[in-house]
């Protein structure tokens, strides 16, 4: 029972940095309908350049200072890079982006090395927060947790209760319209992007010091936050909030349960056949938790080809 | 342009040269010339996909690593004899590529655009994940091995022998793709990509078509991947990764995507360049994300699109006017190029973790040495000449573009149009 709650928690707050990830992504696709390849490469930019400012800074100036460099690369990326192939369409945009991903990956190869590099918890956020039956529940990851929530907030505030919000709004509803009514509308597109950058730097600030801060980290969480995107719906925030928390879930839930498709079968006495043949009968779940988002994907793609909460297709 | 018969003859000269390659290649130039007729075969393949199609694959290595292992042990079948002679084995990979890329093209064709792009990184994704707990499929962490053997009265032993095999499956492929881009089929293709909402008009059922043009794409990538474990005799789950993927999008653009031979060129030249770089740098793949890159910004219709420009520039100003102009536009690539690969080289050795641990003491830092020559960290030479390549080259390409500019005169003020606006949003 105790793991139980305890994998709940670790899948709820997994499922938190994917959503930070994956809104400002979702956001921008919405907006622009630009799937940025290189996002995940600023969750990864964030966790370096924290890692390397945190010598001078301390954590939480490392933390604070690291998105803004990440959200004015961001911006510099939209502005001198995306604008000018936008007349080339979206597919050019998507991989000129996937260059991107590939170049700010070789960087951080040249400058850090080919290994991960020593980012931690500072000391003073390494204790307790509570303790579920006799294990501990480290306070980084609720803290972790915290920021996600109070990200998501302001997000939302943002676009529904400020000026600047409604025209980010009509901006993706209908940017001829808005521009018409003398809004400048490139601008916002900048602007919109330079958060959803620095949104994924302040996860990977965060988010890096706990979990490991290596050159892989783009790739290896590109790969689940579009697996969200898809699943929650391109350019639905609340699509995305839901598909992250899925999947945050199911993972850390699969990677505590020992059981085979054998075990199943042999509720129903096949379990000497099922493990005569071997194979996917005998692969234990938790060995799989890596794959089960992929295979949520495609199931999620035959019944609801628009995603949880996305459009219909 | 060239009339057909010029390019026939092209084309003869260049198989011509192709099949004289052995008697003038040394072994390891001629093993890397196999490498990069597979890569290039790949590189078509795909092409058929994302280029002629228009559909984005990021996940094309999962159906070249399916016909790889589908060759693998067809090799092994009936304790090593093979299920079919050594030549016929790409069969086997075709065969693999076409089921494999049916079931998966039929999901990931579900959607398009973006969408596609995702599903089909995924999917190798999800393989790439799970090949390495099926032991008794793809081997584990040591992969499966096997054994090429004689057959038909070749013993397949020798590198030329190999090569043979090889240049003639690719030549064979990529007639064959060639020849599908002249049918009705291959016309569809394009109408794929252009405007698939008219071709659904116009009663074509286009999940259907997509999923056919996935599959062949997959079976001729099959045939690459069939290619390469034939050549190596050995198959490991590495082939699912996600380098391979990002290696043929590169190539495919890099060589230029709207010129049929345009990916192959491209995989053939980077496939060279990984070979004979590859022990003198470890940021390849940076030069080569940075090209791909630039292409992408600068030269949409990749390396291959830029071999026209000189002759339709030529044509349109006379010779004598567009000399001064190549001449800066080289000058400026030289410089550049010279100003970056030193500047990179250079950080790539102050940076890595030997000359850090050597550094660690009193600021008199050690010299690095690079391109022959010791350069001090703390010199400012070391870093001005970098910098002042990297200025120059500038400096020369901007001046190339007014040259230009000044021969087009005030007839290209389009260029500078303003910046599309997304429309109104539509349902994907």
């Amino acid at each position: 029972m105790d793991t139980l709650i305890v994998s709940l928690l670790n899948g709820v707050i997994y499922g938190l940095l994917l959503f930070m990830v994956s809104a400002g992504l979702t956001l921008v696709f919405g907006m622009m309908g630009v799937l940025n390849f290189a996002h995940a490469s600023f969750y990864m930019l964030g966790a370096y350049f924290a890692y390397a400012l945190q010598g001078t800074l301390g954590f939480w100036g490392a933390v604070v200072v690291s998105p803004l460099l990440v959200g004015l690369i961001g911006v510099i990326v939209e502005r001198f890079v995306l604008r000018r192939v936008h007349r080339y369409g979206h597919g050019h945009e998507l991989l000129l982006t996937f260059g991107l991903s590939i170049i700010i990956a070789e960087l951080v190869k040249l400058c850090f090395g080919n290994f991960p590099v020593n980012y931690r918890v500072p000391a003073s956020l390494d204790f307790a927060a509570f303790a579920v039956g006799n294990s501990d529940y480290p306070f980084y990851r609720v803290l972790m947790g915290a920021v996600a929530i109070a990200m998501f907030v302001l997000i939302f505030l943002l676009l529904t209760r400020t000026r600047v919000g409604i025209v980010v709004r009509s901006a993706i509803y209908k940017p001829r319209m808005a521009e018409a009514l003398g809004h400048n509308v490139p601008a916002v597109f900048m602007g919109v992007f330079g958060v959803g950058a620095a949104l994924a730097g302040l996860a990977g600030a965060v988010a890096g010091a706990f979990y490991t801060t290596n050159p892989n980290m783009a790739i290896d969480l590109g790969v689940v936050v579009f697996v969200v995107v898809v699943v929650g719906g391109l350019g639905s925030l609340s699509g995305a909030m839901l598909a992250s928390l899925l999947i945050g879930v199911v993972t850390s839930l699969a990677v505590g349960v020992d059981a085979s498709l054998a075990d199943l079968l042999g509720l129903i006495g096949a379990r000497a056949w099922a493990e005569r043949i071997g194979g996917l009968f005998t692969l234990k779940l938790s060995s799989l938790a890596a794959t089960i988002p992929f295979a949520l994907m495609l199931v999620v793609l035959l019944v609801r080809p628009g995603g949880l909460l996305g459009e219909k297709a | 342009m060239r009339g057909r018969g010029g390019l026939g003859a092209l084309g003869t000269v260049g198989v011509a040269l192709l099949l004289a390659l052995p008697w003038i290649l040394s072994q390891g130039l001629l093993n890397a010339s196999i490498q990069m007729l597979i890569a290039a075969l790949f590189a078509c393949a795909y092409n058929l996909l994302a280029g002629q199609a228009g559909m984005l694959s990021f996940g094309h290595a999962a159906y070249f690593g399916v016909g790889a292992f589908a060759t693998v042990h067809a090799m092994n079948a009936f304790g090593g004899s093979g299920l079919l002679p050594t030549p016929l084995m790409p069969l086997a990979g075709a065969l693999a590529g076409l089921i494999f890329g049916a079931i998966a093209g039929w999901f990931a064709t579900q959607r398009t655009g973006a969408y596609f792009a995702m599903i089909t990184l995924a999917i190798a994704e999800l393989l790439h994940a799970l090949a390495p707990h099926f032991k008794g499929l793809f081997g584990g962490e040591g992969g499966v091995s096997s054994t090429r053997m004689p057959s038909m009265g070749v013993t397949f032993g020798s590198t030329t022998q190999m090569y043979y095999l090889v240049l003639a499956w690719v030549l064979a492929s990529l007639l064959a793709l060639y020849l599908y881009t002249l049918t009705p089929l291959g016309r569809l293709t394009l109408g794929l990509r252009e405007n698939s909402h008219r071709l659904r008009f116009l009663g074509y059922d286009v999940h259907k078509l997509s999923v056919l043009v996935f599959s062949i794409s997959a079976m001729f990538s099959g045939i690459a991947g069939s290619l390469q474990v034939i050549n190596n005799e050995a198959a490991n789950y590495i082939v699912f990764d996600a380098g391979q993927s990002t290696a043929v999008v590169l190539n495919t653009y890099i060589g230029g995507a709207r010129v049929f031979l345009g990916p192959a060129f491209g995989a053939a030249l980077m496939t060279f360049f990984g070979y004979a770089v590859s022990d003198l740098t470890q940021s390849w793949l940076l030069y080569q994300g940075i090209l791909f890159a630039l292409v992408m910004m600068f030269a949409p219709s990749g390396l291959a699109g830029l071999f026209g420009m000189p002759d339709r520039l030529r044509r349109r100003f006379g010779t004598a006017a567009v000399v001064p102009f190549f001449a800066l536009a080289l000058a400026s690539i030289v410089l550049l190029t010279a100003g970056t690969v030193f500047l990179v080289e250079l950080l790539q050795r102050i940076l890595s973790q030997d000359y850090r641990a050597l550094a660690a003491g009193a600021p008199p830092w050690p010299p690095i040495s690079l391109f022959g020559r010791q350069w001090s960290p703390a010199a400012a030479v070391t870093w001005l000449l970098p910098a002042a390549g990297v200025a120059c080259g500038a400096a020369t390409m901007l001046l190339a573009r007014h040259k230009l500019a000044l021969l087009e005169g005030r007839q290209e003020d389009t260029a500078a149009e303003p910046r599309a606006i997304e429309g109104e949003r539509t349902p994907a």
